[in-house]
């Protein structure tokens, strides 16, 4: 799993790395572990993991299996096991999640999907949620 | 057989002590062969090809990073004599400056690159393809202004000045030390680095490069013009290597 760091460890021998200083426009389909630091629009999808730094700012449907996210995304997150938001997080957009963390200070503008490993979303719903008290966590 | 071939640079009086010892050596190894120098010569391909159709076992660069680039082609580009070289060997025998290639395969020094012939531990590596040119090490190109098109499906426009660099075999010499490249995984490793410390990645098998006022610059010789659609030819070139390459 994540740990709260910035940046866990197996993201250091990631397969793809979008630094700062680098826009990405399409789709950009990953099998191995993806770090965005810098600007992309599209889609985005891995079957591995997902980090996007707090610089970040990402135009796009995203698929992937864990994530973690410290920046900006307009689009709709669809995360097969875990999601951790980062305090400088911030989502316009629906989210699906199966496990999830948020930290004080992220910002959610979307509904938020439970979809369990089988891929069926609950009842659990939430719309336009800001978060900006204690750290939450839910499931 | 074994087919030497001798840089025109090699001519220089400097170099005919180290040259001396390379070619003791290679006798008392056995290693005899047909030295071709190439300032004689105006189509090293044709004489290349011709060798390798009578029988040649094993090219060997004596030189620098630009003696492997002029004869790598001449070795590999063959359609009508792939029959003859499929089981062609490559090698290299470093003298001078500018050896990054011959480093990189682990071979360090002129001697011990005699006794890395003789070893004849083989690998099989990619090779990276520019329109019709070759390169062994890298395709480099001035990021600010380059777009990088990845099959058809996404684009990389770098908003900083930089570089962009297209790797199928690290040059450790001058490598970043953070850069890992792999020459026998049939994929090209791009980086692309600005100024300060931003340092983007990612593995691919092709891509085209576009920039409008820089050119693409091949193993640090070749300029080619943009767009440039960049291949890689995976387990093309047997090559001899040392223990102490770059690669697994």
């Amino acid at each position: 799993m994540f740990t709260k760091d910035n940046k866990p460890e197996k993201f250091r021998d990631a397969e793809t790395i979008i630094g700062a200083s680098i826009k990405v426009k399409g789709n950009f389909h990953g099998e191995g572990n993806i770090v965005v630091e810098g600007q992309l629009e599209g889609n985005l999808r891995t079957e591995a993991n997902l980090f996007i730094g707090d610089k970040a700012k990402v135009v796009a449907n995203i698929e992937a299996a864990d994530a973690i996210i410290n920046g900006e995304v307009r689009g709709t997150l669809k995360i097969h096991q875990y999601l951790a938001l980062g305090p400088t997080a911030k989502i316009i957009g629906d989210i699906n999640y199966s496990e999830i963390s948020i930290e004080k200070g992220a910002i959610i503008n979307g509904q938020i999907i439970y979809v369990s490993n089988s891929g069926k979303p609950s009842r659990h719903q939430e719309s336009q949620e800001e978060l900006s008290e204690d750290e939450a966590e839910t499931e | 057989m074994n087919i030497y071939i001798y840089d025109d640079y090699l001519n220089k009086n400097k170099y005919s002590r180290v040259l001396n010892r390379v070619e003791i050596r290679l006798t008392d190894l056995g290693l005899n062969g047909k030295i071709i120098r190439l300032g004689a010569i105006k189509n090293i391909r044709d004489v290349i090809q011709n060798e390798i159709k009578s029988g040649a076992k094993t090219i060997i660069a004596v030189g620098n990073n630009q003696t492997v680039n002029k004869i790598i082609g001449a070795v590999i580009d063959n359609e009508l004599y792939g029959f003859f070289q499929k089981n062609i060997l490559f090698s290299i025998i470093p003298i001078g400056d500018d050896n990054s290639i011959a480093d990189s395969l682990g071979i360090k020094k002129e001697e011990e690159a005699c006794n890395i012939l003789l070893a004849r531990r083989v690998k099989k590596i990619d090779i990276g393809i520019v329109n019709n040119y070759y390169f062994l090490n890298k395709a480099t190109i001035e990021s600010q202004g380059s777009i990088i098109d990845i099959n058809g499906e996404y684009i990389i426009e770098p908003q900083e000045k930089g570089t962009i660099s297209v790797f199928n075999l690290k040059s450790s010499a001058n490598d970043d030390k953070n850069i890992k490249v792999n020459p026998i995984d049939g994929k090209l490793d791009v980086y692309i680095k600005n100024k300060g410390k931003d340092l983007s990645f990612l593995s691919v098998s092709k891509l085209k490069i576009s920039n409008e006022h820089h050119p693409l610059i091949l193993d640090d010789i070749i300029e080619i013009k943009t767009p440039a659609d960049i291949n890689i030819i995976a387990g093309k070139l047997n090559v001899v290597v040392g223990k102490d390459r770059s690669f697994e």
